[in-house]
């Protein structure tokens, strides 16, 4: 299963992501933003963070996830592939996140958005979600 | 629906109009900057829908406009202008942007093409080296969440009283470089953390610095008295608000996306996360907006202060300063008064892609300005021409605002697809712009084919009569921080 695919955008960036479960699909997308980062790491530096999140939906929890991790990115200077769900639930999150030092990020992402935000479930039981981010 | 030329009628050769009752939740005519051979390429994207969402938007006045480098975005598309009515009207973060206060600054030499040529690789590499940006290595000054503090309520005032400018520096930037209205306890503290490492970074995407000289005048007499001449070496900065001001929209959409709901407000789009204007939470933005467009002030004068030194280390203590033409946002929200049905009215100008151009005697610009009308910025896409335009009676028509660049044609994946970033420096170095950057990657995004054509973009607000052309800029060198 692909983890997640670049839609075509005239300016912004937009992400279709992929998940057996919503919880994959999470972190698929965090991957997605992760990579589109372009980021150097640097070798041996591994890191944890620690996050809570709470919002009004399952959509926008995933927005508001991704800012979070976003923010973590530039202000630690990190990139995160890997998360460790302890709570997830339709509106809240509490997870530990796994990265990297990063020497510099090739991309900047301004934000992410809640702009034509989709998530749903698939008949097949699959998740999928669009997520718009600027750039 | 589908939107087609046949929905526009004409208002002339620059102007075309979606009327009121296309849609029934339009409540005023949704209005386009373009010539005919740009109308036809409007529907590409979804610009005009998201005009017309714009249109709908509790308070606007006249009109929703777009300006011909209109692309699609969020909420709004990005050359949008919507004038607000206070207090009955909303606000709203989603239809002025992430990049709060981005905007433009130009610096002046007294000096010619044919004295700098000699020195401009040196200059070239100079400022790459003191302008970081950002992202990776390059210059870490960490600022004190106190030092953010002050900065987002003194704006270019406070680098300017702590040695990083000039007192002109304040007279020739918009507002002087401070929204008076800001206020820092309405800013988060991810936001100030976001800003503390941030403040004289350029970012990436479309913002750089770019060496360029005066190739063409339009008009003597005010390029005369913006002190512009054919040859001359001047200096581009393209940058915003960065990190910080990206937060506190973040932050703000994130609160008033439910606060919407609670005040009733229906809008196409969730993005808008509009609330009434005098609303606490409206107020409360308002000033953080504010506080996030002095961030940007001081980044700006922060970059001009790195560039002047650099200026000086490679053409000598004694050589004449940079001077400031001007430095103007577009991307922000004002509060500005307009005649409206014969009424004087105080409206919130949105604007989020489009350039503030106010006329001859505006009360709000420099005084030795007063009698030509507001130098204007207009940013080419890299590699191509800039413009220096000015603002006229005549663009009260689109409340006194202008475009704002060349405008995003092409995805970035797709001029990637079609350039590579190797490419895109040659065919740079074989014009003789001389090109630097840490890496070819992420240039080849900024490829010129990406964006649509800035001459035509600027000539459609000259012949619309929004802002008249004064001078064109060449790029000779262009910079990317490191």
């Amino acid at each position: 299963m692909k983890k997640f695919e670049i839609l075509e955008h005239v300016s912004d960036l937009k992400i279709r992501a992929f998940g057996r479960t919503k919880e994959e699909l999470f972190l698929n997308m965090l991957f997605g933003m992760s990579e589109n980062l372009k980021p150097e790491t640097k070798d041996g530096e591994k890191t944890k963070r620690e996050i809570k999140i709470k919002s009004n939906e399952l959509s926008t929890l995933l927005v508001d996830f991704l800012s979070e991790v976003l923010y973590l990115s530039q202000v630690n200077k990190e990139a995160y592939f890997e998360i460790n769900f302890k709570k997830f639930s339709e509106t809240e999150i509490e997870a530990e996140l796994f990265g990297q030092k990063v020497e510099r990020f090739n991309e900047d992402i301004k934000a992410v958005t809640y702009h034509k935000l989709e998530l749903k479930q698939k008949e097949d039981g699959f998740w999928e979600a669009i997520v718009l981010f600027d750039i | 629906m589908t939107i087609t030329k046949q929905n526009f009628k004409k208002i002339n050769d620059f102007l075309w109009e979606i009327p009121k009752s296309f849609r029934q939740d339009m409540k005023v005519p949704a209005r386009v900057y373009v010539s005919e051979k740009m109308l036809e390429e409007v529907f590409r994207d979804e610009s005009i829908p998201q005009l017309i969402n714009g249109a709908t938007l509790p308070g606007i006045q006249k009109y929703a406009i777009a300006m011909p480098d209109m692309h699609e975005g969020y909420s709004v598309p990005i050359g949008f202008v919507g004038a607000i009515k206070i207090p009955d009207g909303i606000i709203s973060p989603g239809a002025t942007g992430f990049d709060i206060n981005c905007g433009m600054k130009l610096l002046k030499s007294n000096y010619s093409e044919k004295e700098i040529r000699p020195h401009l690789d040196k200059l070239a590499t100079e400022i790459q080296k003191e302008v970081p940006s950002g992202l990776g290595r390059g210059r870490q000054i960490k600022l004190s969440i106190g030092e953010i503090d002050k900065i987002l309520e003194g704006g270019t005032k406070r680098l300017v009283e702590q040695g990083y400018g000039e007192k002109e520096d304040i007279e020739n930037c918009e507002a002087g470089g401070r929204l008076d209205w800001a206020d820092a306890s309405a800013v988060s503290s991810y936001a100030k953390n976001r800003g503390r490492d941030q403040v004289g970074t350029l970012g990436s995407g479309n913002h750089f610095l770019e060496v360029q000289k005066v190739a063409e005048i339009f008009d003597e007499k005010i390029a005369n008295a913006f002190g512009l001449f054919k040859d001359q070496i001047v200096i581009m900065i393209h940058t915003g608000s960065r990190g910080l001001g990206h937060q506190v929209c973040t932050d703000y959409l994130r609160t008033m996306i439910p606060a919407m709901q609670r005040y009733g407000i229906k809008v196409p789009d969730r993005e808008f996360a509009c609330v009434p204007f005098n609303s606490p939470e409206g107020q409360r933005y308002f000033s953080a907006m504010a506080s996030a467009a002095n961030y940007a002030w001081a980044n700006r004068q922060m970059i001009a202060y790195f560039i002047r030194k650099a200026w000086k280390s490679v053409l000598g203590e004694k050589t004449s300063p940079l001077t400031v033409l001007y430095d103007v946002a577009h991307n922000i929200i004002k509060k500005e008064k307009y005649l409206i049905d014969g009424k004087e009215t105080e409206v919130a100008v949105h604007r989020k892609g489009a350039t503030r151009a106010f006329p001859p005697g505006h009360p709000e610009i420099p005084e030795k300005y007063q009698s030509v009308g507001q130098p204007v910025l207009i940013p080419g896409s890299m590699g191509t021409a800039s413009y220096v335009l000015v603002g006229t009676k005549e663009g009260e028509a689109a409340f006194f605002s202008t475009c704002h660049g060349a405008g995003r044609t092409m995805s970035r994946h797709e001029a990637m697809r079609r350039v590579s970033g190797q490419e895109v420096v040659k065919e740079l170095e074989d014009k003789g712009i001389i090109v630097k950057c840490w890496s070819s990657r992420g240039i080849a995004e900024e490829a010129p084919i990406a964006y649509k054509d800035i001459d035509e973009v600027v000539q459609v607000v000259h012949n619309a009569g929004l802002s008249k052309k004064v001078a064109k800029l060449i790029p000779l060198a262009v910079i990317k921080g490191e």
